[in-house]
């Protein structure tokens, strides 16, 4: 087994070594039971592991000074099962999200999972699980949280679990399918995932609008909120002193047509001038463009009220300067790039109704975080539980 | 439990008259809509969540169990006390206290009725998505409690999908929130893992809901079959067409029957199933897709159609899918609800073994189903008088419940375990899954007296 699941190091090495990580060694399982025997062997030597996909939000967790084994988990790639009648599908933790929307693409009249975190061509289903990412269209189709039918994984003992299953309703025993969301490998490594799928629609465009200040902005996204039309995702960037705003709309024909329409005559009040572009490529592209930075930024995640969302931009846009940040307007999330010590603690201050929660950050920056849950939550929930189900510590502490 | 020094001090935190403590009193909150009767020691009305709290600390110091209750509409026996514990009655704490239009939230008290909330938002023209049936009587914190669905869940999905934070008593007594209006806290999805723990990690005591603007135009057609299989049939067709409805649901004639004798909606008699299908959202191409609708259901043999032709058409034709279980509890004195689910494509499948099932232990059996998402709701119609019926009644729900396992499914989609269920909870989950459940429950409730008994089947002592 450790012939066979043993890499030199490469790209997990690398990446932890940048963020202030000491990591000695790397195992690439590309079987479940192979990732079941390294997990059992750390309990028994008493081994620190760290599960690693593609990397894009390592930081999502408590990053240790130091791990034992770096378990990379891009060998546990591939569709496992795809029920196009039911609509979902099983699908191994270290595949990419553009491996999997490539295999959905390419089935029947073509399906989509519509998870759009930033580094979709690197990101695995299973890091984006651990570290709860998305993007702009949780607006439409919800976070990880609501397209996750069920989970297999590997506890810290190296014992096989599994929860939730195929179906959308399931209320049989705890819901650990969404405990686990946001664990960060902290409880559990997840080796597979069971995922709601989608048909691709009939209709997809993208609208782009400029407004010339922040109160016009305001003004309209929450005539947006009020309206009838329904966003796939919504981004607004700061450029040059004015919101850029990207709309993505998709349906039936007739009503993307529609929603175009509107969504400009809509702005168009507030001063928002723009224009419609029908396709789901240029859909998709003007979205990644949107979202994504240039290089390994560090970056955070930054969560408000929906209606704080564009003061909050604008006050991170002061702190951060050329550094890129982005809104997904109507989910009140804002992804900061090029954040350090100085962007982090006023990002503290504008999300005082709200949380910043780190995606990539060196170490010194994470050791002086300070507690990421309320003191109640920690000692009373998280900490018990963790020590219940990893008692020797062999997973990344629990934030 | 020392009934005299406990209630006092319950009186100390709730009033003298909001303590329930006689016989003939507590008899009343020792069951609820499932079969199972166990024994309250006590019942306290709260008004706000200091009292819970206080409650709460109490009693974990006293090492005294305790149960929160909303309606006891959960159908598996969550809500009743089993070891004369204290009841913590929420229907006092029944307060909207905010409609954050803005930020598109609700924060509501658990005892407030689904019902009642959505009236209160339809007036501002947005809507809750999760709606049981029992959407009249069911209380918010009860469907924290239990995750509760609903028809329009196929679309939209369950509670656990539109609660995003709650206040929440820790089994300790500490008072904290989990969550909040905005999305995304840092850590581990402890919402959605109290969401569904029907009252073992936690009692929510003010919750914070998603809301949605509601849609420009809502259809909603009934359908008539000749059979089961030819509307479950329009089911598949549908989804497999790309087309995502708001809601699919199907009755067999057993329950349409039972509901014309009691609602009068208009269903057919000679109707071996109706199928209720409802489109919402942009007006523009939603003709279109109901015209593609009507043909997939001529194609798969329905008998009739009818589009509702106003809003007081639509609510007759939806009163008849909410008042199923009320119409079919007139046929016999009681009835079990086996609240399995598969994978939508099995449901043929699922219902040829129903039926089976049923001419095996002599019970009748009605069928009132979530179609769209495969969640059945097999009635079994009994008279708990009769032992040896009740002991029938038992082993079909159990065969019911493993058909649903067998065929890729599960054992509750939206009724949760309580203590009717405990014992299929092997049929899906494997030792070490719920040896991680139980390791949860034991870290945050080390007491264990946070609704004992519930959800997660005891230990097993290992034989030496």
């Amino acid at each position: 087994m450790k012939e066979q699941a043993t890499t030199d190091g490469g790209a997990p090495f690398r990446t932890l070594e940048s963020l202030g990580v000491e990591a000695r060694h790397v195992e690439r399982p590309t079987k479940e039971r192979e990732a079941q025997q390294v997990l059992a062997r750390a309990f028994k030597e008493k081994l620190t592991v760290l599960p690693v996909g593609g990397a894009t939000a390592i930081s999502a967790g408590t990053l240790p000074e130091r791990v034992d084994i770096v378990l990379d988990m891009t060998g546990m790639e591939g569709i496992a099962h795809f029920d196009i009648s039911n609509l979902n599908m099983t699908v191994l933790a270290g595949t990419t999200l553009n491996g999997i929307n490539e295999f959905l693409a390419g089935q029947g009249n073509g399906f989509f999972l519509p998870l759009d975190p930033p580094f979709s061509e690197r990101a695995t289903i299973g890091g984006v699980y651990a570290s709860n990412g998305s993007g702009p269209s949780r607006l439409r189709y919800g976070a990880v949280r609501d397209q996750v039918l069920g989970v297999r994984g590997i506890d810290a003992q190296g014992g096989e679990v599994g929860f939730g299953g195929k179906t959308v309703k399931n209320v049989s025993g705890y819901d650990l399918t969404k405990f686990l969301i946001g664990s960060a490998g902290s409880l559990c490594l997840i080796t597979a995932a069971i995922m709601r799928v989608y048909p691709l629609p009939a209709a997809s465009s993208i609208c782009e609008v400029t407004f010339p200040a922040i109160g016009e902005l305001e003004k309209f996204l929450q005539a947006l909120r009020s309206s009838v039309l329904l966003p796939s995702g919504v981004t607004v960037e700061q450029v040059l002193g004015a919101f850029r705003v990207l709309s993505a709309f998709e349906g039936h024909p007739l009503a993307v047509e529609r929603e175009n329409r509107d969504f400009l005559s809509l702005a168009g009040p507030f001063g928002g001038k723009g224009e419609a572009k029908m396709g789901r490529e240029v859909m998709e592209e003007a979205i990644r463009g949107a979202i994504e930075p240039v290089g390994d930024a560090m970056a955070i995640k930054v969560t408000v009220p929906l209606s704080e969302g564009p003061a909050t931009l604008a006050g991170l846009k002061d702190l951060a300067g050329p550094a890129k940040t982005v809104l997904f307007a109507g989910n009140g999330v804002i992804l900061v790039y090029g954040a350090d010590e100085r962007i982090i603690d006023g990002a503290k201050r504008l999300a005082a109704h709200g949380y910043v929660a780190p995606i990539r950050l060196h170490r010194s920056l994470l050791s002086t975080w300070g507690p990421r849950v309320n003191p109640a939550l920690e000692q009373i929930v998280l900490r018990p539980i963790k020590e219940k189900l990893d008692p020797s510590g062999v997973f990344p502490p629990i934030l | 439990m020392e009934k005299e020094h406990v209630r006092d001090a319950l009186q100390g935190i709730v009033g003298k008259k909001n303590v329930l403590w006689k016989d003939v009193d507590l008899t009343v909150y020792s069951y609820d809509a499932g079969l199972v009767k166990g024994k309250a020691g006590l019942v306290a009305f709260v008004d706000n969540s200091d009292q819970v709290a206080q409650i709460v600390s109490f009693l974990c110091k006293e090492g005294i169990s305790y149960v929160a209750r909303g309606s006891g509409t959960n159908l598996t026996g969550g809500t009743v006390p089993l070891d004369g514990g204290v009841v913590i009655e929420f229907s006092r704490m029944n307060r909207i206290l905010e409609i954050d239009i803005e930020n598109e939230r609700v924060v509501v008290e658990p005892g407030i009725y689904n019902l009642t909330v959505q009236n209160a938002l339809a007036e501002k023209g947005y809507y809750y998505a999760p709606d049981p049936a029992s959407q009249k009587a069911s209380s918010m914190g009860g469907n924290l409690g239990e995750n509760a669905g609903g028809p329009h869940c196929l679309k939209y999905g369950v509670t656990s999908n539109h609660v995003l934070g709650a206040e929440v008593v820790l089994p300790n007594g500490e008072k904290t929130w989990i969550g909040g209006k905005a999305l995304d806290a840092p850590g581990p999805d402890l919402m959605g893992l109290l969401v569904g723990s029907e009252g073992t990690l936690g009692i929510a005591t003010k919750i914070v809901c998603r809301i949605m603007r509601s849609p420009e135009r809502v259809l909603t057609m009934l359908c008539i079959y000749s059979s089961v299989e030819a509307a479950g049939q329009t089911v598949s067709d549908i989804v497999a067409e790309g087309i995502i409805p708001a809601t699919l649901e199907i009755m067999d004639n057993l329950v349409i029957r039972a509901v014309e004798a009691s609602v009068h909606a208009g269903y057919p008699l000679d109707a071996e199933a109706v199928l209720l299908i409802e489109l919402d959202g942009l007006t523009d191409g939603m003709d279109e897709q109901m015209k593609r609708i009507t043909e997939i259901c001529e194609k798969d043999g329905v008998v009739s159609y009818r589009l509702a032709k106003d809003v007081n058409e639509r609510n007759i034709l939806w009163a008849g899918r909410r008042g199923a279980f009320g119409a079919v509890a007139r046929l016999r004195p009681a009835y079990l609800v086996c609240d399995g689910t598969v994978p939508r494509t099995e449901l043929p499948k699922a219902l040829s073994e129903v039926k089976k099932i049923s001419e095996k232990y002599r019970v009748p059996i009605g069928n009132v189903f979530h179609a769209g998402d495969g969640n059945l709701h097999p009635l079994i119609l009994f008279d708990d008088r009769d032992a040896d019926e009740v002991a029938r009644v038992h082993k079909a729900g159990r065969e019911i419940l493993k058909v649903c396992a067998d065929l890729g499914g599960t054992i509750s989609g939206e009724h949760g375990i309580g203590t009717e269920k405990l014992r299929e909870m092997s049929f899906v989950f494997k030792d070490g899954d719920i040896r991680m459940m139980r390791g949860i429950k034991q870290a945050v409730d080390p007491k264990g007296l946070c609704n004992p008994g519930k959800v997660i089947p005891r230990e097993e002592a290992r034989p030496r």
